[in-house]
């Protein structure tokens, strides 16, 4: 009984010490992440190089030079782009990371900006939110407006949102920067831009008609198209070339919103019941018809190789079912409000008597190794050749309900945004595919023949801040300094004036989802530094930053 | 003799070997994944483990490596990671298109550089020989960007005499093979890279050729054949530059090989889908089996032009007798 009681003490002893060891060690460890009074620890600014984006490292150098104005110690780290997303999104290794979240119509969902930017769940790899932001409250409106599929009460909690996530501040937005874009007046009208993609939309490729030439429309890309497999496809250039020749169910129409497109009529019978019915008539370019048998080939056949663009979306399916040769009836797991726009206005729809066969009679034992050479589809252009590294050519297919009104598209890789501005210069290029260097645009516009412009975008360049390193865990902190960057400068010197300054993840671009009370900070250091100082933050002789004491 | 060749044969394919291991290690030591290149959905874990097995990816290291050297060894190169497509097909496509360009700048280059190296020493100090250094020399110095960027401003886009770039007019279909030469509009597009090329890769052959023009012309034989009474473009053709051509072998051989890969900047210049622009493209998207590939034929290149010319020494050169002793 005594030996028991020894015993039993002795236990109770070690728990005890282990208990101080372990409440000095935390203590310590609070004291370490916050340095009360020490020197604000120096930063780097991570970024891509110019070879990539010229805008990048000029922006990092100027917003680094504003920190150090507050006697913050900052330097910009621009380091070849996939190193960036390896660094930040793999190993959440950085301070800071100035990026273009590029207007990708995924991204007018606000789906995106909300959730996957600011989850707390995201903070994984691979995850979106790399900044680690974590407040239980945008996590709570970060999924309801998920949930809710009437578009009036999600508006509301994605405005709420909004203005939580600017309050919290885990990124600034620096500037909503235009979509610099320029076509040929003399050979080509009607263009039709849209939100994040100018006049290099698809709305352009269906509507814009030549007015001299042969019929055929040669847009400029510096970018040589990759794969032309609809599975493996996982980058925007690649989806806007093959969403000219596969049809989609929804299509992003250029106000932002899904349109039917494939669908002629569609019913949400209950927040997790989707009921579509397809138009009559459609064709594969090879002739045979479209039917809901095809669509619930291509929703199967993506579950079941995990087509890794789609993975995430699909893990809301539940099951797909025909009803009728026209009829499918898609059941949720759980309802899933950007289910419509970003998986039904996304995936290409297959046609199951060629897909069927892949990879059993190919010579590959993966369809994500499948090269898809010669694609059909039945989209409003046909595949024609695809002349690797050089150019690829599509033409009108004349049976499709929406057939183009040019003959076809010719997309042609230049060697850089110079040689593509000089094409179309001198006439050889009609169009631009995506974004131009904005300095030379301002050369373009005083060419004839010539409009060069930007073009409203709901993508933005941003700071993100690693919300669980000091001194970017504080809040107050990353409030105070989004008042030093010089946006404006910014917007005029580096980006030739083609953008607006940024306040909001969703972009006034986005008309129906931005809310308009989330303005842009003015640039103001008198105030960040009243607020630093609210905060506890002080100043040595030297003016370097402290921590609050 | 077939004792050396044999011998530097089997010298070639081990350095084969070791430069093809070093590169298999080289690019996974890189930072980076050939899985995470664009912010994507495609970045979810799942996704990425997915894009690893499709990849082949999620083996054992030294398994991939085993299945690298006979893969290469076979020729059966794999697919490309980003474009699903065989890597052979993507190489012989990108590689004829490079040899077409350098075919073109490496004739040019040896036929004038050789002759104008010969002429140049000939007549020493005069104003060719000064007039045609300094040339070469700016053009060697300025990068092909400079040079070809300054070809493009005035010949292209003001006098309007040149396309911009790329390898034909978009929308026109050139036939394949040699059939391409046929056709005027790729001619056309041929001649500004050419003579970009070529004037950064002139001074090479051409100092070379002079040098060595000097070294032969101080050579006794030479004495005796204009003592002989031979015509001075006899002389200087038939005996001293024959034996002066010897060393510009040995260099122009390493100077194609590093050509082909080496002309990015051109490439990017004229928008010509060549191999070096390919190299780029595939080591900055780690697309392994892609980037191996195209650096392993470089290096085959470099060392193959550097046996071929080490063995064509002992027929050019007559004093190079090898396995048998020789008098002097």
């Amino acid at each position: 009984m005594r030996k028991q009681n020894e015993h039993r003490q002795i236990i109770f002893q070690t728990l005890a010490v282990l208990l101080g060891l372990l409440l000095v060690m935390s203590s310590a460890a609070v004291l370490a992440g916050g340095k009360p009074g020490a020197k604000v620890d120096a930063m780097k600014i991570l970024t891509a190089t110019a070879t990539m984006d010229p805008v990048r490292p000029e922006a990092a150098r100027v917003i680094a030079a504003a920190f150090q104005s507050i006697g913050w110690d900052v330097k910009a780290n621009p380091i070849d782009y996939n190193q960036n997303i390896q660094k930040v999104l793999m190993e959440h290794d950085y301070d800071m990371w100035l990026v273009m979240l590029s207007g990708a119509s995924l991204r007018i969902d606000p789906n995106i900006f909300i959730y996957k930017k600011h989850f707390s769940g995201q903070y994984k790899k691979g995850g979106w939110n790399w900044e680690g932001l974590s407040v239980p409250e945008i996590d709570r409106l970060a999924l309801s407006q998920q949930k809710e599929m009437d578009v009036s009460k999600r508006k509301q909690l994605v405005y709420k949102a909004q203005e939580l996530i600017k309050h919290y501040q885990s990124m600034s937005v620096l500037a909503y920067v235009q979509m610099t874009n320029a076509y040929r007046s003399d050979r080509i009208k009607n263009v039709v831009p849209m939100m994040g993609e100018g006049i290099g939309s698809f709305w352009t490729d269906i509507n814009m008609e030549v007015i001299q030439g042969d019929g055929y429309v040669r847009t400029g890309i510096n970018a040589p198209l990759k794969n032309m497999n609809p599975l493996a496809a996982k980058d925007h250039l690649e989806f806007m070339e093959l969403r000219m020749i596969y049809d989609r169910l929804f299509r992003i129409a250029p106000n932002g919103k899904a349109e039917p497109w494939a669908v002629k009529s569609y019913k949400i019978v209950d927040p997790t019941t989707i009921e579509l019915t397809l138009r009559k008539g459609m064709k594969f370019h090879d002739g045979v018809e479209v039917t809901a048998d095809d669509v619930k080939f291509t929703i199967d056949y993506h579950i079941r190789w995990k087509a890794p663009f789609f993975i995430d979306s699909l893990r809301h399916l539940e099951s797909v079912e025909t009803v009728g040769k026209y009829g499918i009836r898609l059941k949720l797991k759980d309802p899933y409000a950007p289910f419509i726009p970003n998986l039904l206005g996304a995936i290409f729809i297959l046609p199951k008597h060629i897909w069927q066969d892949i990879p059993d009679k190919v010579d590959v034992s993966d369809p994500l190794n499948y090269a898809n050479e010669k694609p059909i589809g039945s989209g409003p252009f046909k595949f024609e050749y695809w002349d690797r590294g050089r150019e690829l050519k599509v033409s009108a297919f004349k049976e499709h309900f929406s057939a183009p009104k040019v003959d076809g598209i010719i997309r042609v890789v230049y060697g850089s945004h110079d040689a593509m501005a000089a094409a179309i210069e001198k006439g050889e290029c009609d169009r631009t595919r995506y974004i131009m260097k904005p300095s030379l645009l301002m050369d373009l516009k005083k060419v004839k023949n010539v409009v060069a412009q930007g073009y409203p975008n709901h993508g933005f360049y941003t700071l993100s801040y690693h919300t669980r390193r000091p001194p970017l865990d504080d809040p107050a902190f990353r409030r105070a300094i989004d008042y030093v960057i010089p946006r404006q400068l910014m917007i005029e010197a580096i980006l030739s004036g083609f953008g607006e300054p940024g306040g909001s993840v969703i972009a006034p671009a986005n008309k129906f989802w931005h809310n308009p009370t989330v303005k842009p900070n003015p640039e103001d250091i008198n105030k960040a530094r009243q607020m630093l100082k609210d905060a506890g933050y002080w100043w040595d002789k030297q003016g370097k930053l402290h921590y609050p004491k | 003799m077939q004792e050396y060749i044999i011998r530097r044969i089997f010298y070639t394919l081990l350095t084969l070997f070791g430069v093809a291991t070093i590169l298999f290690f080289i690019f996974r030591i890189m930072p980076g994944d050939p899985t995470a290149q664009v912010i994507s959905p495609a970045l979810d874990e799942v996704a990425q483990a997915r894009l690893k097995q499709a990849y082949g990816l999620d083996r054992p290291i030294l398994m991939q490596y085993a299945l690298y050297l006979k893969n290469m060894a076979t020729l059966q190169w794999g697919r490309s990671f980003t474009s699903s497509r065989k890597v052979f097909d993507i190489m012989t496509y990108r590689f004829w298109n490079t040899i077409f360009l350098m075919g073109a700048g490496m004739c040019l280059v040896l036929v004038i550089g050789t002759g104008l190296g010969m002429v140049m020493a000939w007549r020493r100090q005069g104003p060719l020989d000064i007039g045609a250094t300094v040339v070469a020399l700016i053009f060697q110095s300025a990068p092909p960007f400079v040079s070809g960027l300054l070809l493009l401003m005035v010949l292209s886009y003001r006098l309007n005499l040149f396309p911009t770039g790329g390898m034909h007019t978009p929308g026109v279909t050139v036939g394949g093979g040699l059939a391409i030469f046929l056709s005027a509009d790729f001619l056309h597009h041929l001649v500004l890279p050419t003579i970009t090329v070529a004037l950064y890769y002139l001074a090479t052959p051409m100092l070379i050729m002079r040098d060595s023009m000097l070294e032969v012309m101080g050579s006794d034989f030479i004495e005796l054949a204009k003592a002989k009474g031979l015509a001075p473009h006899v002389v200087m053709i038939k005996h001293a530059a024959r034996n002066a051509l010897l060393s510009v072998v040995t260099v122009s051989s390493l100077m194609v090989g590093f050509a082909i890969g080496g002309q990015v900047l051109v490439e990017s210049v004229f928008s010509w889908p060549g191999m070096g622009q390919l190299m780029v493209e595939a080591a900055s998207s780690h697309d392994y089996p892609v980037a191996q590939a195209t650096f392993v034929v470089l290096a085959a290149l470099v060392i193959f032009l550097n046996l071929v010319a080490d063995i064509s020494y002992c027929y050019l050169d007559p004093r190079i007798k090898l396995g048998k002793p020789t008098g002097s």
